[in-house]
């Protein structure tokens, strides 16, 4: 198990350390001058040809690519994200107030998804191709079609707009998470629900079931200790894509309800064209995916004794 | 299930054809008859430039779904090489290529797709370039596992021995045992490259104005939210019914292939 753990943690050092390549990589080869940018937004326009010059030893810009990398990871790794290129703020405290919004917003949403798509699928499946099942079916099938922007301007149409009940815009208070949250969640609990309800009828279809029931075990037993531990299998594996749908949702859900959140703040950062902003984001996402990501393999492993038997 | 290939095939002709179809100009200017309802003249009513919102949707076909296409076949290609690659190619060739992979999935697509089409300057180019970057990946995976499963069989290892290249044991070999599973990973993929066209157009880093794409006529119809509501309407709508559509085609196709697989 340790030498599992350590193969698995050394993969995820590795991808990090390709992500941050390929990050650094994309902004060295943007169109411009990155030292013009950064000198342009500290002191506005006509910048002389030394101020210029500074910038570039100093972000080791002239000493090629792998120089200026090495002096941006180098601070990073020590939790140094750098100054903002347009307003010259330390990039840290203000990813961290970012933070503060998307998180708990993030985590209401998921909770939100779950405690709907848990008990429809139940109910779902306790009749296969009933109308209760078809109209489950339906419903996370239109649930998975719809793009969150859209579903997000619908609701603000519904609830804000017409009816006046909600606030739209803004995060002051919790009533303004609402409308943000019922948009991420929806999305969330349709495609969880096609998930755990097929989950569950190929859990039934398991062949050691018949044994049991004619063993007199109860429907309930069999249920909980058979069934569910099999049902969780596929619904665990793609929690991963589940958390990438919610970080891509929460983008724009942040924007069309103008929270200041992660989503904002890499939009607004990459219109800006203010680098090390885009790139403590787009780190800080791959980091939480990568660990989740590595977590998610580890509870998939104690799930599903037949995988860890096989290498990592 | 047939009904839904129609279906499938309705939007296919659409995007081909519908251009020809619009009543009007998509991107012809006419302040006068801005933001009319619905009425016989303009069947859906006309934006905030008095551009016909029927036209401007169908013309928008072209872009949202004739886009996603390309996308989506040029991530196909990508990762199906790249799969075949790490599958055919030794240990060496299959760690890198299969580390490369993991490091492209470490970044949430539509995130990276953002960063990458706003990085390099808002346009259909880099949205294309931003699209196909961060969409090969899971045809690689697929192509890898079923490549590395078909090799070990007799007429590969047969084939091997004779001396083929690699290039056509790749073709005659391998790809029609990985073209059904590949159909499958595209479809979804190609719903995704849908929604991901538009929500980029939304946000701004897509298809710029004035190209009538879905989800750019949304940032437009957005602003007029209180005024024209069934503005906004319209562009979403399509997007779902699309992506839907591919959906449950894709779910047909595999049904249909698991059955064919039972039987054999």
């Amino acid at each position: 198990m340790i030498g599992v753990f350590a193969g698995l943690l050394l993969r995820a050092l590795f991808v990090l350390t390709g992500a941050a390549l390929a990050t650094f990589a994309l902004l060295w080869h943007a169109p411009g001058d990155p030292a013009l940018a950064i000198a342009e937004a500290r002191y506005g326009q006509n910048v002389s040809k030394e101020v210029l010059g500074f910038i570039r030893a100093e972000s080791g810009f002239d000493d090629g690519f792998w120089t200026a990398f090495w002096a941006w990871l180098a601070p990073l790794m020590q939790g140094d994200f750098g100054q903002s290129s347009v307003n010259g703020r330390d990039v840290w405290p203000d990813l961290v107030t970012a933070m503060s919004y998307t998180f708990p917003l993030a985590l209401v949403s998921l909770a939100l998804g779950l405690a709907v798509s848990v008990p429809l699928a139940l109910i779902a499946t306790r009749r296969p191709g009933s109308w209760l099942d078809r109209g489950a079916v339906a419903l996370a099938s239109v649930g998975v079609a719809i793009p969150a922007f859209w579903l997000g301007l619908l609701l603000i149409l519904l609830f804000a707009v017409q009816l006046g009940w909600l606030p739209a815009m803004g995060a002051e208070t919790t009533t303004h998470s609402i409308l943000p949250a019922m948009t991420l969640g929806f999305g969330v609990a349709a495609s969880l629900t096609r998930i755990i309800r097929s989950g569950i009828l190929e859990a039934r279809g398991q062949p050691f079931l018949p044994a049991f029931t004619r063993r007199g075990v109860a429907r309930r037993d069999i249920a909980r200790d058979h069934v569910a531990p099999h049902a969780a299998v596929p619904v665990v594996t793609v929690l991963g894509l589940e958390l990438a749908f919610l970080l891509e949702g929460l983008v724009v859900v942040e924007v069309i309800f103008a929270r200041p959140g992660l989503g904002s703040f890499l939009v607004n950062a990459v219109f800006a064209r203010d680098f090390p902003k885009v790139q403590a984001v787009v780190l800080l996402a791959a980091v939480i995916f990568v660990v989740v990501n590595l977590a998610i393999d580890l509870i998939y492993r104690s799930l599903d004794p037949r995988v860890s038997c096989r290498d990592a | 299930m047939r009904s839904v290939y129609v279906l499938v095939a309705v939007f296919a002709l659409l995007a081909l054809c519908g251009p020809m179809l619009a009543p009007h100009d998509p991107t012809a200017i006419n302040i006068p008859n801005r933001l009319r309802p619905p009425g016989e003249e303009w069947l859906l009513g006309t934006d905030a430039l008095g551009r016909d919102i029927l036209s401007r949707l169908l013309h928008g076909a072209r872009w949202s779904l004739g886009l996603a296409f390309i996308v989506s076949l040029l991530g196909l290609i990508i990762g199906t090489a790249i799969g075949l690659i790490a599958a055919q190619g030794g240990r060496v060739a299959d760690w890198i290529a299969m580390r490369a992979t993991d490091t492209f999935l470490a970044f949430p697509e539509l995130i990276a797709a953002v960063v990458i089409a706003g990085v390099l300057g808002a346009s259909t180019a880099s949205l294309i370039f931003a699209l196909t970057l961060t969409g090969w990946m899971r045809y690689a995976r697929v192509a890898r596992g079923i490549g590395l499963s078909v090799s070990n069989r007799g007429y590969v290892i047969r084939a091997r021995l004779a001396g083929l290249s690699p290039l056509a044991i790749a073709r005659w070999h391998y790809l029609p045992s990985l073209l059904p599973s590949l159909i499958v990973v595209w479809s979804g993929m190609l719903a995704r490259a849908i929604l991901g066209i538009s929500t980029l157009g939304f946000l701004g880093f897509g298809v710029q104005p004035p190209m009538p794409e879905w989800g750019t006529m949304l940032l437009d119809a957005r602003i007029h939210m209180r005024s024209t509501p069934l503005q906004m309407i319209w562009p979403g709508l399509c997007v779902v019914i699309s992506v839907l559509t591919i959906n449950l085609a894709g779910d047909a196709l595999r049904d249909a292939l698991a059955e064919q697989d039972a039987k054999t």
